[in-house]
């Protein structure tokens, strides 16, 4: 009986153990802030981005004055965000974190395609330097 | 073969022999050399034990002063039936086979005690036969309960992790008819083309889009719809696409996850009419449009690290099972349970916190329908992390074997699926951006349905249930 509790312990603490690992990616510090973008939608029609330190992020259009909700994480100096429905986005970040280049194809690539690339900016005062 | 020290003193084997002096580690007598000696323990410790040609090795018992060994090959003139080691520093009196033959003549205590020890010897023997066959009738026993368990375990966990995830899912997806939203058949939706009297959207992701898709169709991806819609209906003012022109939605697979979900949004967002393709012929529409295509664009190759490195290694398995006594060996076995336990659990892993992505890849396979897509993609990683720590562990491992073989008899159908067809997506097996759909990856898997039926027909070393954990060197 106490063998048979002991393996089960065993299993349970390997699942937890491997979901907290899972769970877990690189710091989000760095990267956390606001973001507008610069290249194709600047101007009026530019995108605001949020990047909150617990993962959460807003995709804003304030044009419109919509907000869309997805979440984010940091792997490989990429960060990923994931929208409801199950896509990805990647966006590498450049010129030490000042710059993100979205890829909105849904792929991942060596480098931000250009013609489905949207580079954001880091807004000053907002976030992490 | 064992006695106290003063029946020895009575069996007057002082009267015999040499004493001989055995430094710690060294074997006296080797299974299946032939008799020469009989020995008596004077002082130290030594170790008896049995050893297969696969190197598994049986320690039978342990001798101290007054204890003798040897008599059995003595007496029956065969080979050695064990090896002695010495595990410190022995003296021993060591007796020939005509020495022993005449103190057995003119000792019938001695000859009595020998009878006596050889059938004790039996009886111990039936009794260790007896209590191995058992074991291993318990090890070999495969029973439905075994993927009750498994599959029963996985759905469990699956369902309450989901209850509790922050990125759950809908256990089912419902692909019934969308309210509002018109249904045409193929040949009105050609025609609408034809007069110029639709839009054409394309829902998939946008790398089956650009691999081939209705001339002039526009591509709204459902997975990036809420980020994607603003530019899509800035678009479509900036080209002055009429208010009363209707939007007609394709591109459903066998699941019609993407064509039908894009209609219901876009009904909830636009104020244009929207179109749908019917059940009838909706998987039709690269026959009866003309198409712009763009075969051939590689999927990128996301670096996967350490597990990269990890799949390969079930490639070597065809080298190894060339080899007939490592094909048969458990220790190939326990290495086989490791290695794709390892693999199974960090594909699982990587799949668990967020089902959504999976179910996304589940449905570019275009193998499974829409109510299915969901549950499948929250079971199967819990099937791959069970099945992969009772690898590990050694808990029922020949069910858990069959599990990981069947996984993979799947994964390596919709591979092949995939490549045949030519479908531009990503495994979809380990990390979320996955690794291009290749020969080499249908090779791993194919390497890891190998270790698979090897644990499954093999498997008998470090498991942790049915009878205990079993060590290379087994006390018995």
């Amino acid at each position: 009986m106490t063998k048979r509790i002991l393996i089960w312990t065993l299993l349970l603490g390997l699942v937890w153990g491997g979901l907290l690992v899972a769970g877990c990616g690189e710091s989000r510090e760095p990267y956390a802030g606001t973001y507008r973008s610069m290249e194709p939608y600047a101007g009026e029609g530019h995108v605001e981005l949020e990047l909150k330190d617990n993962g959460e992020a807003d995709w804003k259009l304030p044009e419109s004055g919509k907000t869309i909700k997805f979440k984010w994480r940091v792997e490989n100096d990429r960060l990923w965000f994931y929208t409801k429905d199950g896509g990805i986005i990647h966006a590498i970040p450049s010129d030490g974190g000042q710059k993100l280049n979205a890829d909105l194809t849904g792929q991942w690539h060596p480098s931000c395609p250009k013609d489905k690339c949207i580079i954001f900016e880091r807004v000053p005062g907002k976030g992490p330097p | 073969m064992t006695q106290s020290d003063s029946q020895i003193d009575k069996l007057k084997l002082e009267q015999v022999g040499k004493e001989v002096t055995i430094p710690s580690g060294v074997r006296v007598v080797k299974q299946g050399d032939p008799p020469v000696h009989f020995y008596v323990v004077v002082s130290g410790k030594l170790k008896v034990y049995r050893e297969t040609d696969d190197g598994i090795r049986t320690d039978l018992t342990e001798l101290g002063p007054g204890d003798y060994f040897g008599e059995v090959a003595l007496v029956t003139g065969k080979p050695r039936t064990a090896s002695v080691e010495a595990l410190e520093e022995s003296e021993l009196l060591e007796i020939t086979k005509e020495e022993f033959d005449s103190v057995l003549d003119q000792n019938p205590k001695l000859a009595r005690q020998i009878i006596y020890s050889l059938s004790q010897w039996l009886v111990d023997g039936d009794q260790r036969l007896e209590k191995e066959t058992v074991h291993q009738v318990k090890m070999r026993q495969i029973s439905w309960f075994d993927y009750l368990l498994i599959g029963g375990l996985s759905i469990v966990l699956a369902l309450v992790f989901n209850l509790y995830n922050d990125n759950s899912i809908p256990l089912v997806y419902s692909a019934g008819p969308v309210p509002g939203v018109e249904t045409i058949s193929l040949q009105e939706a050609v025609q609408l083309y034809r007069q110029d009297q639709a839009v054409f959207v394309d829902a998939r992701k946008s790398n089956f889009y650009e691999q081939a898709h209705i001339k002039g169709a526009m591509n709204l991806p459902v997975v990036f719809f809420d980020l994607q819609y603003p530019m899509f209906e800035f678009m479509l003012q900036q080209q002055q696409v009429p208010k009363e022109l209707p939007l007609v939605v394709y591109g459903g697979n066998i699941s019609r996850r993407f064509d039908k979900e894009l209609a219901k949004l876009l009904e909830e967002k636009s104020d244009r009419k929207i179109m749908i393709l019917d059940d009838a012929d909706y998987r039709a529409w690269k026959q009866a449009f003309p198409l712009e295509e763009h075969p051939g664009k590689e999927v990128s190759a996301m670096p996967l690290g350490i597990s990269g490195y990890i799949e390969w290694i079930p490639v070597g398995i065809f080298l190894l099972i060339l080899i007939p006594p490592v094909r048969r060996s458990p220790y190939l076995s326990a290495a086989c349970r490791l290695i794709l336990g390892i693999i199974f659990v960090d594909f699982a892993l990587s799949k668990i916190m967020r089902p959504a992505v999976f179910a996304n890849n589940v449905v570019d396979y275009m193998m499974m329908p829409s109510w299915a897509v969901n549950l499948w993609a929250l079971v199967l990683p819990w099937g791959e992390l069970v099945a992969g720590l009772f690898l590990i562990l050694g808990i029922r491992t020949r069910a858990s074997a069959s599990v990981i073989g069947a996984m993979n008899i799947i994964f390596i159908v919709g591979l092949v699926k995939v490549i045949m067809q030519g479908l531009p997506i990503t495994c979809g097996c380990v990390g979320e951006a996955g690794e291009p759909v290749t020969w080499w990856k249908v090779l791993k898997n194919t390497g890891m349905l190998v270790m698979a039926l090897q644990v499954f027909f093999y498997d008998r070393l470090f498991v942790l249930d049915r009878g205990g954990f079993i060590w290379r060197e087994r006390k018995i």
